[in-house]
């Protein structure tokens, strides 16, 4: 059965024009998603929970002035729309004026997006309940051949999105993707792999289950290591929460000019090892971007550290106007208190394979996943987090026996300056990445577990 | 009831489809948010949704559908869709066999008591007082950024089972903060008032009254410049003593999350994790000192997480969690209860009504002890008091934790000392609750409320509440993370 729900490019963009007509507002802009998400859990290699979310919503953003208000509602009919029209524009008349606005984006001044590499399958849009439970029946299957329980989850989703403004601007897109995650659960270990694709025939069911399945058995009985300073390989899970802090601490506009950014006053500065190289990048065949931001400008990919050097940051409409830098089409959804932020980072590769990097590693510990990370210190990018699920120690070149959880404490900076990345990309959640090797990574305490 | 007949209409879909139980539920929400940032209005939204879900149960399985749309094709649609996922469900069941224990017939409404309707104040007003408040922030020499802001959620539901209960509940929950950003050469150091992330409680405007941010913003932001010279908090062991809505934290992290039986079951294992507060160690596990009691109770006036009744239609209740220090319950749910055999403990929710409901810590207090707030820092030596956090980090069995604070003061000789910056503090769960000797009576105890918990898959996030008095503890590990 067919929901009222659709993400129609024609329909969805008939609901702006709605808008703008309805608009008295100096200039408007409005943005409006559709998502269609259905995830499946389990746990003890049963499904528990199972859910399917059919969600849409407008956000409508008036500008009188320099005046802007932002009402949002799910209700797309002519009083809806006549509602959330009426609520911000009273509300932009009631704010301050705040001299720096801009304006919102004009055509011209949006640009001209590209379309990411196949963002959309059908397939996948169109996933019923029984494929994934069929995905988590094949998992299951791995885990009781190894007498171990799994808990995961299996998701799809289909997402639209149509951004425009009364200035010209009009965007659509929509995507698909799915993931798989996996923590294989012994008596004394756990294990866990995940995957995530655009398309749910790119997930790799047995495959990963078996790759968790491993870690698991491999780390039964742990034993406990010593705090102190170690030579580490993070798998891309664990490397991506290791640096995901960088993008909401340093590497937008807004902490750029209060100061608080890592990057302020440095750039042009190395500031890592010359072997790093970060960018945003939307358009990575393994990414999950979008070609255009929040306010309907395009997308641009931005290199944020070269080679060690600190070399640009990202921005939206307001800070690239404020700050006098080309906007590089990076604007979260008004009402925003965070300023621009990248939303696709990749790290580039190193020359190595992973086995390569372990094969080199007399002493280390290898880290499959990291849970947790908390910022410590903004300035000094120092972060503190818990090793979980495949702890492991490397000796002699060979992965080893299993290790109880370590915290650490350490410098996301000063660690990318002592690092060897990987020659594999995989993807993390919405990060591109290879695994990294980072020498006197400093675990401060262990776990009993 | 509102939505009486659409409910009628999904249940009975639901049924004649084949589930053996199934509950839906109507959701309106309002959240009004005003945040002033350096003189200018940087948020200022008002944010409507309304939809349904219907959660179905079949052969021991659940399934679980919601559409922002509420029309008789999509109940019809949707409550069909709940019921296909769940027989899905039940063609993958392991070793864990769900059963549900009856919630019973209530039929029921229920609204937050309010002193002062938001609606009363106009947004004018509430713009002006805020950009008042962040302007004061600033008149500190050397802020950064200067933030204000408050919060107005408003939400109504409808709940309706097949086990008869018909609820209505209409919910007010109002917050506001102000926050000051200091940097300097190679630092930056942050203060927020009140407690951590401002003060969050159900109730009206009373709650942003309460506040009063005006009469601190000032302080904040002097504290915040002068920790950017002040000295680095000391390593080593000592006693410490943690503000109200530092406890408040640490009760989230190391207990709250800890005492939530979906994780003890291991049904959060891969993502939040599970917990050491394993079901063999109810009734007989030293949680704590002899002074720490915990309930989960969702009945306390003003608290975050205070409602009527849970989003499976559990009547609000209170639920001893730690009594004496000896781990006594759980926070369960209807499926999670029968499984582990005790009570449910009415704290089953979900972010909205799209989303499916789960286990959330509602409001864990921490019942308030016998010393005066004056006389804590009494036969401490050599020790640090720590307030606000801004640091937060707890493996997945909640056991090794690490916190970082705000601000910090030595104490010396029982007096307070010298300013100190980047307090931290570590330690294994319940090692730390057995080293409290004293707890603030309950002149000091606040329902400091956290907006902002996250949790499951996809993932919510949920409003709690851990009532704490300020606390000391004894022979603590502080400085970590900063200690060569």
């Amino acid at each position: 059965m067919l929901s009222e729900i659709t993400s129609d490019r024609g329909e969805l963009e008939a609901v702006l024009e709605r808008v703008f007509a309805r608009s008295q507002a100096d200039e408007t802009e409005a943005l409006l998603y559709v998502s269609d998400a259905a995830l499946t859990r389990f746990t003890h290699n049963s499904i528990h929970e199972n859910v399917s979310e059919l969600n849409r919503n407008l956000s409508v953003r008036a500008v009188v002035g320099k005046r802007t208000g932002v009402a949002s509602t799910d209700k797309l009919d002519a009083d809806g729309i006549a509602g959330v029209v009426e609520r911000a524009t009273k509300i932009a008349k009631l704010s301050p004026e705040d001299e720096n606005f801009p304006g919102l984006p004009s055509a011209a001044a949006a640009g001209a997006p590209h379309d990411p590499p196949h963002p959309y399958d059908e397939v996948t849009a169109r996933l019923g309940a029984d494929a994934r439970a069929a995905a988590v029946a094949e998992i299951a299957h791995v885990m009781n051949r190894h007498e171990l329980n799994a808990a995961g989850y299996v998701s799809s989703r289909s997402d639209a999105i149509a951004v425009g403004n009364s200035l010209g601007t009009r965007r659509y897109f929509r995507s698909t993707d799915s993931a798989l995650n996996i923590k294989a659960i012994g008596q004394t270990s756990s294990g866990y792999a995940e995957g995530f694709a655009r398309s749910f025939a790119g997930l790799r069911f047995a495959e990963l289950a078996e790759r968790a399945a491993k870690k698991a058995v491999d780390s039964a009985n742990p034993r406990s290591l010593e705090p102190g300073k170690y030579t580490v390989i993070l798998e891309p899970p664990a490397f991506h929460e290791f640096v995901g802090y960088l993008s909401w601490i340093g590497f937008g506009a807004q902490p750029l000019e209060e100061g608080s950014s890592f990057m302020a006053g440095r750039l042009g500065e190395k500031i890592v090892g010359e072997n790093v190289t970060i960018r945003d990048d939307y358009a990575h065949p393994k990414g999950d971007g979008v070609p255009f931001d929040f306010e309907g400008v395009a997308r641009q990919p931005v290199t944020l550290i070269e080679r060690g050097v600190a070399k640009d940051v990202v921005y939206d409409s307001y800070y690239a106007a404020k700050l006098k830098h080309a906007n590089t089409g990076h604007a979260l959804p008004a009402p925003n208190s965070e300023g621009p932020l990248p939303l696709n980072i990749v790290i580039e590769p190193g020359a190595k394979s992973v086995d390569e990097l372990i094969a080199e590693t007399k002493n280390g510990v290898l880290v499959t996943r990291s849970w947790y990370i908390r910022l410590v210190d903004q300035k000094k990018t120092l972060i503190t987090g818990m090793t979980r699920d495949g702890l492991f120690a490397i000796k002699d070149g060979k992965v080893g026996r299993g290790l109880k959880n370590m915290r650490f404490n350490e410098s996301i900076l000063d660690a990318l300056s002592r690092c060897e990345l990987a020659k594999d990309l995989a993807r993390s959640d919405s990060h591109v990445l290879p695994a990294a090797k980072i020498e006197g990574f400093h675990f401060t305490s262990g776990t009993e577990f | 009831m509102k939505f009486e007949s659409e409910a009628q209409r999904a249940l009975d879909t639901s049924v004649s489809r084949g589930a053996d139980y199934a509950d839906v539920r109507f959701g309106l929400m309002r959240d009004e948010h005003i945040e002033i940032r350096n003189g200018v209005v940087s948020g200022m939204s008002d944010t409507e949704s309304a939809g349904f879900s219907v959660r179905a149960f079949y052969d021991g399985a659940w399934g679980f559908a919601s559409s922002a749309v509420v029309s008789d094709a999509e109940v019809d649609r949707v409550s069909a869709l709940a019921v296909d996922i769940a027989k899905a469900s039940a063609q993958v069941k392991g070793n864990q066999r769900i059963t549900l224990l009856p919630a019973g017939k209530h039929v029921g409404a229920y609204r937050t008591p309010a002193e002062i309707d938001p609606a009363a104040v106009s947004l004018g007003d509430r713009v002006k007082y805020l950009i008042d408040v962040e302007a004061e922030v600033r008149k500190a020499r050397g802020v950064t950024v200067g933030r204000a802001w408050l919060d107005v959620w408003r939400t109504f539901k409808s709940f309706a089972s097949t086990e008869g209960s018909l609820i209505d509940q209409e919910l007010l929950q109002c917050g506001s903060a102000v926050h000051a950003l200091a940097v300097g050469d190679g630092d930056a150091q942050d203060r927020i008032f009140p407690g951590t992330c401002g003060l969050y409680q159900t109730g009206g405007y009373e709650i942003i009254n309460k506040a009063d941010l005006l009469s601190s913003a000032r302080r904040i932001g002097d504290e915040a410049v002068a920790l950017l010279s002040a000295p680095q908090s000391p390593s080593g062991t000592m006693d410490i003593v943690l503000s109200g809505d530092q406890v408040s934290l640490q009760i989230h992290e190391s207990i709250g999350h800890a005492l939530e039986l979906d994780r003890v079951l291991g049904w959060e294992a891969n993502f939040s994790g599970t917990s050491f507060a394993t079901l063999d160690k109810c009734g007989n596990f030293r949680y704590g000192s002899d002074i720490v009691t915990v309930v989960c109770d969702m009945t306390c006036p003003k608290a975050l997480a205070t409602h009527g009744y849970d989003d499976e239609g559990t009547p609000a209740r209170c639920v001893d969690l730690i009594r004496d220090g000896t781990l006594v319950g759980y926070m369960a749910g209807r499926d999670t209860a029968s499984v582990a055999n005790v009570p449910v403990g009415g704290c089953v929710r979900s972010e909205y009504w799209g989303r499916l409901p789960m286990i959330r810590i509602g409001n864990v207090n921490l019942l308030p002890g016998t010393t005066p707030e004056s006389e804590l820092f009494d036969g401490i030596k050599n020790g640090l008091y720590m307030e606000s956090n801004r640091s937060w980090s707890i493996d997945d069995k909640r056991l090794n934790f690490q916190f970082g604070c705000q601000i910090g003061y030595e104490i010396k000789d029982g007096k307070k000392g010298r300013l100190v910056k980047n307090p931290t503090y570590a330690g294994m769960t319940p090692k730390f609750w057995n080293s409290c000797d004293a707890i603030g009576d309950d002149r000091s105890w606040v329902a400091w409320g956290t907006p902002n918990c996250g949790k499951g898959e996809p993932l919510q996030t949920a409003r709690s509440c851990q009532g704490a008095s300020p606390a000391r503890f004894r022979g603590v590990e502080v400085g970590v993370g900063y200690a060569q």
